[in-house]
């Protein structure tokens, strides 16, 4: 039963390889071929533009999302305030609505300001969409040591931002740096939300996958899989440092 | 005592949500209650003709395939991540197992569901593959339709439920499955009996994490359904781009938003009551009850 | 001495409710060593983090030399604290860790390599400097922690429970380390402990606390041999308690009409008066125990006769439980002096007699109907 299982997850993606070296645009075998290869890495220049957007967006947006993210969750952990019930039942609703309630919402938010659709609506989208996320993964970081260590800080002379910035922040790295890595993940990913808030003549590597998708199969999508999966196993084996830091106590 | 500084750090975030997520979401709940504006757009004026339009007969058509191409694809979803979960948690390679369940994870989205468009297409795989052998003559349409949907609905989610299952599996005392069998308890009574009710948590947690976002699917039906399965997603966009009618996407999105959250609330809910008894008190009293069946036997 | 003089001004405190503390008055001494003793929920710690400023009181005021510290935060007091989880920062060194307040003045380097190490010889811990917290002991990460609290020479250092954590050869050792801290650097220790053994071997003076309130302010000595309170006398060492209604007064004796024993003289260190309901407390080592009678039992001493129930023999002395005549049990400990000769001629089951001196029993409560 098992095994059922894991050809139906490998099948497609085997497919999917296997015919990224077809000489043939369409679904029967004619020999290998890299022309597909060569096509992506020569012949696309709108791709790698869109790949070039959506690797600025992921770390800009990763970037803000991961300081306010940082910032709203030690003042949600240690403080009470007024307002704290809502920002925790407010940046809890996006993590279970559907995409397409937050895609659609915010274009109509940008619409009724009349804020044009292109790359600085997408970014704003994405750190909307990531910021729960950091949140949630900084609390939970937060929750982990003893926070004797803070009022010591205190009681040592630390004013608060010294605090923050001496003690705070470096004990709870490993859970910003998760919150960082996984707001990227999730930025490069992201479709339906960036399809509703793009304008024209801004592309990330999903809707240009998209609009290739919606013309028809061509193997170039295939090599760009391979491209993408070698890469992502690539970066996942150097990177286990990362993992092990994060994982840590 | 030091100063409150929580407003301070809280601040930035909650303003961003506020702007970015609650405005927006308050606007279209707004929208759902106004008219319809002749090239699209609203017109101020109030209105319940969008929640009226929810009534009619096409778009409880829609619901109800919504409803059952997320109950559909969470079950077989179910079917095929609890084995697997269940082999994952036995072997000896564990680590290596989870880890190939996880790369194909790491392939955009897009991808994955183009994979399957290429396979299940007119001219694509499946169909050559079938010609070849002769097992067919014409193409069949195995794209643009409810199962094409359900397919990929449970590729999709295949991780998301594996993945809660195996944990729970994992911390699963699996001597009580020898005992089981011990006192004369066939291989399915075991599973029945005494595995599955302890892992019951795993399995809401996996059906959370399939059917909510089954449920709320656009890119999925909107590229391999077709005209026929037009889920609540896809009319959301439609109503909002082709037809224009903003009031109706709005009034649909505050139905989806409403039934997701009181899903997860209610979803919730059953979690914690089935948290009620822990898994040592779980294991315990699976034990009680097999011992006594041993004195009834 | 370099320490402050500390007032705690009638400070109570309350947590919705609940009152932590209830109008506590203490005046600390400048360099002494200062022990708050009591149970676990008496206090002791939300009035060090009072003093400490993580905690507002609800009324009164705490002065250091006079003036309140209560207006200024935690960070501005002359008051440093030594955790009882240690509280270290697990992302810097030994030497980091101690290093942290000096930092925060941004100092120069020379001036923080110098001063930290004259600090971490203090406590004998430069050979570990470069350490992380989580390779270090249990001991060591207390002398981690005594070091930060001390390198800013604060005129207080509070310490909340610091050898809590450790095992009971190495808490020996720590407490004897603490003491020797004290006199080297001469600042004012505020010592929060539960061990009434530990206050009472290095404190200077102690308060005992209990339920929110400070029962007793002493010396050592003044607080084991003259308890003021039925709580203090038995929370501190062991006791034997009599409690009975005073038939008469005699002078500066009272006759007592013990429940446990029949009449027993009590020395009037409470004044009391005739059908009054007291408790008298009377340490077992002030109680003598022999085979034959002693002679001067009607001056000045009370004597009573009992069966031993049980001896437990600790090696430098004996513990016997007798029983009296009533069936209530007294303690009785006897130091061996001539163990063989003396003090194991009592066996299990013998009659015998158990004596103290009038002025060795302590009326502790007193209770006018």
């Amino acid at each position: 039963m098992f095994t059922v299982t894991m050809v139906f997850f490998y099948a497609p993606l085997v497919v999917l390889i296997v015919f990224s070296f077809n000489n043939s645009k369409t679904m029967h075998w004619e020999g290998l071929s890299l022309r597909w290869y060569h096509e992506l890495f020569f012949n696309s220049r709108d791709l790698w533009n869109a790949f070039g957007n959506s690797v600025l967006i992921a770390l800009t947006s990763a970037s803000l999302s991961t300081v306010l993210g940082t910032l709203g969750a030690i003042g949600i952990y240690w403080y009470n305030f007024r307002f704290k019930k809502y920002v925790q039942i407010a940046s809890f609703l996006p993590l279970i609505l559907p995409e397409i309630i937050i895609g659609v919402s915010l274009l109509i938010l940008f619409a009724a300001i009349g804020l044009k659709l292109g790359l600085l609506t997408i970014f704003i989208a994405h750190v909307t969409f990531n910021l729960p996320y950091v949140l949630l993964i900084v609390s939970s970081r937060l929750d982990e040591f003893d926070h004797s260590i803070i009022e010591a800080a205190y009681d040592l002379g630390a004013r608060e931002i010294d605090a923050l910035l001496r003690v705070i922040v470096p004990v709870s790295m490993p859970g910003i740096i998760a919150g960082f890595l996984v707001s990227i993940t999730l930025s490069l990913e992201d479709f339906v939300i960036t399809f509703f808030v793009a304008g024209p003549g801004a592309s990330t590597l999903p809707l240009h996958i998209y609009s290739m998708i919606r013309f028809g199969v061509s193997p170039v999508i295939n090599a760009l899989s391979v491209v993408l999966i070698a890469g992502s196993i690539i970066l996942a084996f150097s990177t286990q440092g990362i993992y092990k830091y994060i994982f840590q106590k | 005592m030091r100063k409150n500084y929580g407003p301070v750090y809280a601040l930035p975030s909650a303003l961003w949500i506020s702007a970015f997520f609650v405005v927006p979401i308050s606007i279209i709940f707004m929208y759902s209650f106004l008219e319809k504006g002749l090239y699209g757009g609203v017109v101020w004026k109030f209105s319940l003709e969008a929640y009226r339009a929810l009534s009619n007969c096409a778009f409880l058509k829609v619901s109800l395939m919504t409803v059952v191409l997320s109950v559909l694809a969470t079950l077989i979803t179910l079917a095929l991540a609890l084995p697997a979960a269940y082999f994952i948690a036995r072997s000896r390679y564990k680590n290596t197992l989870l880890f190939l369940v996880i790369i194909p994870f790491w392939t955009n989205f897009l991808i994955r569901i183009y994979a399957w468009i290429a396979i299940l297409g007119n001219s694509g795989f499946l169909n050559n593959f079938l010609l070849r052998l002769g097992i067919t003559h014409g193409y069949t349409q195995f794209l643009y339709n409810p199962f094409a949907v359900i397919i990929v609905l449970v590729y999709t989610y295949l991780p998301f439920a594996l993945l809660p299952l195996y944990s729970t599996i994992e911390k699963f005392d699996f001597s009580l499955l020898e005992a089981a069998r011990d006192l004369g308890a066939t291989n399915s009574q075991a599973i029945f009996r005494v595995l599955l009710p302890n892992i019951k948590t795993g399995i809401f947690t996996a059906v959370l994490f399939t059917f909510i976002p089954a449920f709320g699917q656009y890119a999925v039906p909107q590229l391999v359904g077709g005209r026929n399965s037009f889920m609540l997603g896809t009319i959301i966009a439609r109503e909002l781009t082709v037809t224009r009618n903003w009031p109706l996407s709005s009034s649909i999105s505050v139905a989806l938003t409403v039934l997701t959250t009181a899903g997860v609330l209610v979803f919730l809910r059953i979690n914690n009551n089935l948290g009620g008894k822990t898994k040592a008190e779980h294991a315990a009293s699976t034990r009680l009850h097999l011992q006594i069946k041993q004195h009834d036997a | 001495m370099k320490g402050s003089q500390i007032k705690i001004e009638g400070v109570s405190k309350n947590f919705g409710d609940f009152q932590a503390l209830k109008n506590v008055s203490i005046e600390i001494k400048k360099g002494e060593f200062f022990s708050l003793l009591g149970p676990s929920g008496c206090g002791k710690t939300t009035l060090l983090r009072i003093i400490a400023g993580f905690e507002d009181p609800s009324g009164g005021d705490v002065t250091l030399d006079g003036a309140s510290v209560l207006p200024l935060p935690s960070n501005k007091r002359h008051v440093n604290t030594v955790f009882q989880s240690y509280a270290l920062f697990p992302h810097l060194s030994v030497f980091e860790n101690v290093a942290f307040p000096l930092r925060l003045k941004k100092l120069d380097n020379s001036t923080i390599a110098r001063r930290v190490g004259e600090y971490l010889q203090l406590v004998k811990l430069d050979a570990h400097k470069e350490k992380l917290p989580d390779k270090l002991s249990g001991g060591q990460k207390q002398r981690v922690a005594i070091a930060r609290a001390l390198i800013n020479e604060p005129s207080v250092l509070l310490l909340d429970e610091p050898l809590s954590a450790l095992d009971a050869k190495l808490r020996q050792h720590m407490l004897l380390e603490l003491d020797a801290i004290h006199d080297t650097i001469g600042i004012t220790f505020i010592y929060v402990t539960h061990d009434q053994e530990e206050a009472i071997s290095v404190s200077d003076r102690l308060a005992v606390m209990n339920g929110g309130e400070v029962l007793q302010v002493g010396t050592p000595s003044e607080i084991y041999e003259t308890p003021e309170d039925l709580f203090v006398a038995s929370f501190i060492g062991e006791t034997n308690f009599f409690s009975g209604t005073v038939a008469s007064v005699e002078g500066s004796s009272a006759l007592i009409d013990a429940e446990q024993c029949g009449r027993i003289r009590a020395f009037m260190d409470k004044s009391v008066a005739p059908g009054d309901h007291i408790t008298l407390a009377v340490r077992p080592e002030k109680i003598r125990i022999t085979l034959e009678r002693p002679d001067q039992c009607d001056k000045g001493l009370n004597c009573l006769s009992a069966a031993v129930d049980e001896i437990i023999y600790t090696g430098f002395l004996s513990k016997y439980f007798v029983a009296l005549r009533g069936g209530h049990t007294l303690r009785v400990f006897k130091q061996h002096v001539n163990y063989f000769a003396e003090e194991s001629k009592i066996a299990f089951g013998d009659k015998v007699h158990v004596w103290w001196d009038v002025g060795d029993g302590f009326i502790v409560e007193v209770k006018r109907l």
